[in-house]
């Protein structure tokens, strides 16, 4: 599969008064795959919008380069195949949404009336187009914000903080479209700090703190080695520690021994070992790694480094 | 990405900028100055404060001018002169193009500041004059204030006529000068002696006047014909009786009007009644009513000063603060029963009359061109036909016959001071008479009534 | 080119919903409305003072509503944002740049004819004798004056492409009153002969190279009018390239800072 997206070695500085070069963005290696969805995670202020904003040619990056769609960033011809949709858009509110779609159409040139009253129907807009901009919900201007970056039809999507400030039902409406976009073959970039969301939607994702790329794949090779707890009574002690299971925790309960260990550990292995000895397995709770667990383990750990 | 600026973009901008400047300096900015310049480049003596400079600078310049004129009308109401000075620089400056209140500004400086006895203070007459200058300068294209200038020389000063003359010829040649006003050229011309081109002048208001009577025979269109008839017939005639003719044709002048001149027996006597208050006495044999004899009291070193009078015109720059430490009177002596006695009272107003240096001087002037027709008859345009055996001047006043005096006053003496205590200062001409010896009731002397109807004769028995 | 238009309408359509700017506008449109009442203000004829008042009002609202509606223009759409959603559209800097400062160029001229309109209207009322030519002689003000905003503007877009709002407001200001007021101090300098040549050249350079704002006060011959202008549509033609030459000089200056420039 060809790369939507790809730097190398991207950079971006800046000089501070006292703290000499900062690196907002340190050195960025990105590889976004076509056809999926990719989740930019990070803290606020770890370098995500200005990332974005490099990659769009609004801001200059230091060293390095990026390339999206195969060409080099700031091309005006990758301006037709891509659009933006920033955190907390404000548009012009003395517009109607559909005035709205006018206006951003025709900056690609488009003019077509029926599209953009088919891209309002798709955002579920179009029994409100008429109405100002003024009057929508936040919801709302970010629907209509979604349909003004369908304009083009685009190939890419960069999606800053999509769901930021929304409500659960809000929430849900954009997930829904975002997800649909993976359906129709686009590339969708989201930039969030709000993991459950990136979790249900994401194929793929980067944590970027501090400017740094932390982590970066498949969730689910991310998101591999849970644990298992497995609790059981009337084994000795010894038995469970000459297993000799490597990262495993054993604690004594009132109703027995818990062992807590990697989901690698083979934990067929361990239960039969507990059978043979007649002891009784109570239960067994395998724990999965969410993707909150390894930003913070991320942030926490890498993030102390630099 | 390295932003790259085009070579190209960079020349268009060059050459811009030169274009721009090119036409700043060619084709603009000297029209500018010309047409446009509201001030005409006088705002570097400008002295107005911020806010007013605020409104100027909105383009409000008319209407601060006009609110401020209407400020200086009710000053005018309550009689503060001095505050109306400034606004009358100040709205000038503003806004120049405010013919009326460089007018009023003239007629003010020019009339208004006076004594307790009405006196003029001259010493501002310059002032009126280079307000009246300038206000030409901003407003070369309408005739008023080359008229108002001309009518300060014809009637204030009344005196150095050839001005009068120079600003109403240029007032004649803006299109806008009303017809009605261009008689006064006519009459400045008599009293610079240059009675062909009044005559000529008449001539061609006749003109003028029967020409619009024959487009519109309107009441006004005749009245105004006749006028001008009339006007010229009586030139015509003066010009024959008065020995004009004769004269310029180098003919002898016994036979007409002005021959033999008349000796006006010019006598004084100034006595310091009180300080500050003088009385002038004396003879002038002329018995019909209408001779005013000029009297002027000055610093003897007062700047521009000239016999009986002053350079009035030695300043372009608008001065509103006079030589207020030095003093300028004038007055005219009026001759009834060909006596003349008058008590001027300079004691009420110091600032107008300060008397602050050592030595004064006073001056006595007559001069045949001020003068009503019916005394002209006799004395001529330039004073042919008067003579006076001890006064008579040819020199302070060119190619014209006029009485001239003067005599020499301490302050000392104008103010009682030292040997003045309790002694009363009196000077005279060597010439004057009490008039208790009689002397001067000798009828032979007396020019009674000379006029265009007595038979050539001029004194009759 | 579409682009470009697209942003000016738009631009347009903000300006004349913007409240600070139609509270000045009807500030302005009152002030000449009650204007016919002001005659009794001067000792001269109301016609002077009635023109030079509406054309001082039409000048001094039409300023600060071009000052004010500029310096905010580019600095509002990064605050909000707006701008990277163009951005990101096939739209290059100089487009944006463009269309923002053709719609202060639309709006100045919605507002500014609507001054004009009820100035024209209260002229006509007001004199009510006078013929069509005198209100079309009167209205070569507004037309110049368009001119002289347009480049006002020009100056405010310039600046604002790298200097705060505030500053930017200050920093046009003080080149607009340069512009209007240097003339007669230039014009005194270079007639004194005790000027120093230094001094006289620094006056030329600033004379010759800043925006010279005076030259479209044209007011003086049409509040008074007593001489005949000779080369008058010259002069017009004149500084109308003047103010274009330079309105595009600044334009390219901004486009040069603003393609530099992080947003």
């Amino acid at each position: 599969m060809a790369a939507a997206i790809e730097t190398k070695q991207l950079t971006k500085s800046y000089k501070a008064r006292q703290a000499g070069t900062i690196n907002v963005v340190d050195h960025l290696d990105l590889h976004v795959e076509e056809g999926e969805i990719f989740g930019f995670l990070g803290p606020n202020g770890a370098g995500k919008t200005t990332t974005i904003k490099m990659l769009l040619g609004i801001i200059y990056p230091t060293s390095g380069e990026g390339f999206v769609l195969g060409k080099e960033i700031g091309d005006m011809d990758v301006h037709r195949l891509i659009s933006y949709l920033p955190e907390r858009p404000y548009y012009y509110e003395h517009m109607t949404g559909l005035e709205l779609l006018k206006f951003y159409g025709s900056l690609f040139g488009i003019t077509d009336k029926a599209k953009f009253i088919a891209l309002l129907e798709k955002v579920n807009l179009h029994r409100d187009m008429t109405k100002t901009i003024s009057q929508y919900s936040k919801g709302m201007q970010q629907r209509v914000g979604l349909a003004q970056s369908l304009l083009n039809d685009p190939k890419l999507l960069f999606l800053d903080e999509p769901t930021g400030g929304l409500d659960p039902i809000a929430h849900r409406e954009i997930r829904d479209l975002i997800l649909s976009f993976r359906d129709e073959g686009r590339t969708v970039f989201i930039s969030s700090h709000e993991l459950s969301e990136v979790e249900l939607i994401c194929d793929r994702v980067a944590i970027i703190n501090k400017g740094v790329i932390a982590r970066q794949g498949k969730l689910t090779e991310l998101l591999k080695g849970g644990r298992i707890e497995i609790t059981a009574e009337g084994v000795p002690e010894s038995l469970l520690k000459n297993l000799n299971l490597p990262d495993s925790n054993l604690r004594v309960l009132a109703s027995g021994l818990m062992l807590d260990m990697p989901e690698e550990n083979d934990p067929n292995g361990v239960i039969d070992a507990i059978r043979s000895q007649k002891g009784r397995v109570i239960s067994v709770v395998p724990r999965r790694k969410r993707l909150e667990d390894l930003f913070v383990e991320t942030v926490t750990v890498k993030g102390g480094k630099s | 990405m390295k932003r790259t600026t085009s070579p190209l973009l960079l020349a268009v901008l060059v050459v811009a900028f030169a274009l721009q400047g090119f036409l700043q300096r060619t084709v603009i900015f000297d029209q500018w100055a010309k047409y446009y310049n509201p001030g005409k480049g006088k705002v570097l003596s400008t002295m107005m404060s911020p806010d007013q400079l605020l409104a100027v600078l909105a383009g409000f310049r008319e209407i601060t001018a006009g609110i401020l004129w209407v400020k200086a009308d009710t000053f005018f109401d309550e009689g503060n002169y001095d505050a109306i000075l400034p606004l009358i620089r100040l709205v000038t400056l503003l806004d120049p193009n405010e013919i009326d209140v460089y007018a009023t500004g003239m007629w003010h400086i020019g009339y208004n500041f006076t004594d307790e006895e009405q006196r003029s203070d001259r010493r501002y007459l310059p002032s009126a004059l280079a307000l009246g200058k300038e206000g030409c300068r901003q407003n070369p294209d309408t005739y008023e204030l080359f008229f108002e200038e001309g009518w300060l020389w014809y009637h204030k000063i009344d005196d150095d006529y050839p001005n009068a003359v120079k600003w109403f010829l240029e007032a004649q040649k803006r299109p806008d000068m009303l017809t009605a006003r261009k008689n006064l050229l006519g009459m400045a011309y008599q009293r610079t002696g240059e009675i062909d081109k009044s005559i000529d002048t008449y001539y061609n208001l006749y003109a003028d006047a029967e020409g619009r009577y024959k487009k519109e025979s309107a009441f006004g269109n005749h009245q105004n014909r006749d006028t001008l008839e009339s006007n010229l017939d009586n030139m015509l005639v003066r010009k024959v009786q008065r020995g004009y003719q004769a004269e310029t044709e180098h003919r002898p002048l016994n036979g007409y009007d002005v021959y033999p001149p008349f000796d006006v027996g010019f006598s004084v006597k100034a006595t310091v009644v009180e300080p500050n208050v003088i009385r002038f006495e004396g003879t002038w044999n002329v018995l019909p009513v209408g001779t005013r004899i000029r009297v002027v009291l000055r610093d003897l070193k007062y700047p521009h000063a000239k016999p009986a009078g002053m350079e009035w015109d030695f300043s372009n720059d608008v001065n509103l603060d006079p030589p207020r430490d030095q003093t300028f009177m004038q007055e005219q002596l009026f001759v009834r029963n060909r006596r003349f006695n008058k008590k001027v009272d300079m004691s009420k107003d110091p600032t107008m009359y300060p008397f602050t240096s050592d030595n004064y001087v006073l001056e006595f002037y007559y001069n045949p061109r001020s003068a009503p027709p019916h005394i002209q008859d006799k004395f001529g345009w330039s004073g042919e036909g008067m003579t006076d055996k001890n006064f008579l001047n040819l020199n302070v006043r060119e190619g014209q016959r006029v009485m001239f005096a003067s005599l020499p006053i301490t302050r000392d003496m104008i103010k009682r001071y030292g040997d003045w205590v309790d002694k009363t200062p009196v000077v005279k001409t060597p010439n004057y008479q009490e008039s208790s010896s009689g002397a001067d009731k000798d009828s032979d002397a007396v020019l009674k009534i000379p006029s265009l109807r007595t038979l050539g004769s001029s004194t009759v028995k | 080119m579409k682009a470009i238009f697209a942003i000016a309408s738009t631009t347009v359509g903000e300006a004349i919903r913007r409240k600070v700017l139609l509270i000045i506008l009807l500030i302005g449109v009152l002030f000449i409305v009650v204007a016919p009442g002001l005659g009794i203000l001067s000792a001269r004829s109301e016609t002077t003072v009635l023109k030079s008042f509406m054309l001082g009002v039409t000048q001094g609202v039409s300023a600060i509503i071009a000052v004010i509606l500029t310096v905010y223009m580019i600095p509002n759409e990064i605050e909000r944002r707006t701008i990277y959603t163009i951005l990101s559209k096939p739209v290059q800097r100089w487009q944006f740049l463009v269309g923002k400062y053709l719609g202060a160029v639309m709006s100045l001229l919605l507002m500014m004819a609507m001054m004009s309109a009820v100035m024209a209207l209260m002229f006509f009322l007001q004199q009510q004798s006078k013929n069509a030519a005198e209100i079309a002689e009167l209205l070569k003000g507004p037309m110049m004056y368009f001119v002289q905003m347009s480049l006002l503007a020009a100056v405010a877009i310039f600046f604002s492409t790298f200097v705060a709002p505030l500053v930017n407001f200050f920093l046009t200001v003080g080149v607009f009153l340069v512009g209007v007021f240097f003339n007669p101090l230039f014009q005194s300098l270079q007639d004194n002969q005790n000027t120093a040549t230094l001094v006289k050249k620094a006056a030329w350079a600033v004379n010759t190279f800043l925006p010279n704002f005076a030259n479209y006060n044209v007011q003086n011959p049409l509040i008074n009018q007593n001489s005949a202008i000779q080369n008058e549509g010259r002069y017009y033609l004149g500084i109308t390239v003047y103010g274009v030459v330079y309105i595009c000089i600044l334009l390219i200056l901004g486009i040069l800072i603003f393609d530099r420039r992080e947003v």
